[in-house]
């Protein structure tokens, strides 16, 4: 008797679970899913889209966009999604023979990058040049610099093409995925606005950084000089003499602060800083976010706020 | 840019210390894991210490509170190698395989269920020799003179062993023991030296000037010392060279132990030469 009031407990028990699971299911997929590779586009996705679609991020916690590769579930939930944003193919090479076997006429691709005019470093000499200008005298052949969300214009231009692909991919839902757009559009403004003002009036405008070469649009809309250790590839390293020489630039520029990205290991940073006796800061590429801020909640435009105020502190910048 | 210059910097004397230590450290256990055919043992246990900081990084241990979790693990994993030779009567290199292929694929399990990090894990796992901090150079002496010691206490079992495993079994050394003792020591060194300097550098000191010493030396301790003498001198002049070329400073250590063994290879062919002749 016992035995079969187990057995009917179970049963109960596992028929409530599936009918939760298939419920579950039911109105998921009745939204629009979305998957959106790295974080700003994620961010900028998830606001876009408010209660009407369900937007994921592809990329673990904490991971950097170089060291990602796929899992099977990642392969499905590509699959039943609607839309697929990406940033560029130079930031996420893996992305187009990612979506090989996809159905290309169910899954919208969005390039959020399309449009951008983008820029390139220069390897060996971190001055930023324009794509379609010369490529400096030395006659080096740039690398894309990827990173183009770190200037808010371009991340302006980032959100209409994800609106783009949202109202292609439901048009029902058009007029309250603009309005949301909108409304990121005129916080990404004032954004803007607020880095203008902060970095203004600023002791020094030279913006040096003890790792591979990620904030060039910031410092380039913002008029700052930045120099990275290291340029834009994740697998490059820097020479003996590189070092040398970023310790040398550290001193006759006069900074108190050297600048390292979150995230990644600030080894090389902490070596440079000790040797030139400055402090280091922390500024977020925002590719990606540790685990601890995405149970937070933490937004794009947060990292921003948060790297204005390291920026103002590290280039001793007055308030006005 | 002079001598006196270059060497003022803190980083570059740093480097040349503990660079020069942990290559003559290397060096010197290569020439057993190399006679031993154990020449991919760095590769491989540096992929389970991969797997094992996954785990500290899971119970939350970051940088070197990792070590309580992945120093036993990579003692055990060398072990490991070590019994697979012996009981499943694998070769070296099959034996390293599978527990680096194992090491690798649980760091790679970990990071996905785990729901992600708060760092990038790559990023934190491998040193770099222009990184190396003061008390990183006191660990590196300190892990200089315990494989010292303990190699130096173990040479004359360590030899027989390395040359006629039977043979010494049957002089009565302990071989099993003796295995161990070579396999940990080089666990250890990989474990601490991976941190300060990165996997590439650890892995290629641990072959190629052992390799090379091979193709000159006559005598066993000939070949210990010409080991040493091109791991120690690798680092110095791999350091000065990159300074000079503006290329990076392990990849140019790697590439002048192997100048060193090329002409040590030539060497030997004008010695066998002239011996005909």
């Amino acid at each position: 008797m016992k035995r079969l009031n187990m057995v009917i407990i179970l049963a109960v028990a596992v028929a409530v679970v599936f009918a939760g699971c298939s419920r579950q299911e039911q109105k998921e997929s009745a939204k629009l899913q979305v998957v959106a590779t790295l974080f700003p586009l994620y961010d900028f996705a998830r606001t876009i889209a408010g209660d009407r679609a369900e937007v994921t991020m592809l990329l673990p916690p904490g991971m950097e966009p170089h060291s990602f590769e796929p899992k099977p579930n990642d392969i499905v939930r590509i699959s039943r999604a609607g839309m697929f944003i990406y940033t560029n193919r130079y930031m996420e090479p893996w992305a187009e023979s990612l979506l090989k076997g996809m159905d290309r006429q169910r899954l919208r691709v969005v390039d959020a990058g399309q449009g951008v005019q983008y820029l390139q470093n220069v390897a060996g000499d971190e001055h930023d040049h324009d794509v379609p200008g010369n490529h400096g005298a030395e006659g080096h052949a740039g690398v894309v610099d990827p990173h183009i969300w770190l200037d808010f214009s371009n991340a302006a231009l980032m959100v209409d093409n994800i609106l783009a692909g949202f109202i292609a991919v439901d048009p029902a839902n058009a007029a309250y995925y603009r309005m949301n757009a909108a409304g990121l559009k005129g916080r990404l403004a004032a954004l803007d606005q607020r880095y203008r003002e902060g970095l203004a009036d600023c002791a020094t405008r030279v913006f040096l950084h003890g790792g591979h070469y990620t904030f060039g649009y910031l410092a380039r809309r913002y008029g700052l000089e930045y120099h990275s250790l290291s340029g834009i590839s994740s697998e490059s390293e820097p020479s003996a003499a590189r070092m040398a020489e970023m310790v040398r630039q550290i001193r006759s520029s006069g900074v108190h602060y050297l600048f390292a990205e979150e995230l990644l290991s600030p080894r090389l940073t902490d070596t440079l800083a000790a040797e030139a006796g400055v402090a280091v800061l922390k500024l977020h590429g925002a590719h990606n976010l540790g685990k601890d801020d995405v149970q937070r909640g933490v937004g794009f435009i947060d990292l921003m706020e948060q790297n204005l105020v390291n920026l103002r502190k590290g280039l001793a910048c007055r308030s006005k | 840019m002079n001598l006196i210059e270059i060497l003022s910097y803190g980083f570059i004397q740093r480097a040349l210390l503990a660079g020069t230590l942990i290559a003559v450290l290397c060096s010197v256990l290569g020439v057993f894991l190399v006679l031993r055919r154990l020449s991919l043992i760095g590769d491989g246990l540096a992929h389970v210490t991969f797997g094992s900081t996954a785990i500290a990084l899971a119970l939350q241990l970051y940088s070197a509170a990792s070590l309580l979790v992945s120093l036993p693990v990579v003692l055990l994993a060398s072990l490991g190698i070590l019994k697979l030779t012996e009981k499943a009567r694998l070769n070296g290199d099959a034996a390293i395989g599978i527990v680096s292929a194992v090491g690798i694929s649980i760091g790679i399990m970990l990071a996905s269920v785990g729901g992600g990090y708060n760092v990038d894990l790559l990023s934190y796992l491998f040193g770099n020799i222009l990184s190396i901090s003061y008390e990183e150079v006191i660990i590196a002496a300190g892990l200089f003179c315990v494989v010292m010691v303990l190699l130096w206490l173990f040479f004359h079992d360590l030899l027989a062993i390395s040359f006629n495993e039977e043979l010494a079994r049957v002089s009565g050394v302990r071989t099993n023991l003796i295995s161990a003792v070579l396999v940990m020591l080089t666990a250890l060194s990989v474990v601490l030296a991976m941190k300060l300097v990165g996997i590439m550098l650890i892995s290629s000191l641990l072959i190629l000037p052992a390799v090379s010493a091979l193709q000159l030396a006559r005598s066993f301790r000939a070949c210990i010392v010409l080991a040493a003498l091109q791991g120690g001198c690798s680092v110095v002049a791999g350091i000065f060279v990159s300074f000079l070329t503006n290329l990076p400073t392990s990849a140019m250590i790697v590439m002048i132990n192997l100048l060193f063994f090329c002409c040590s290879c030539g060497v030997r062919r004008l010695i066998t030469i002239r011996n005909i002749g």
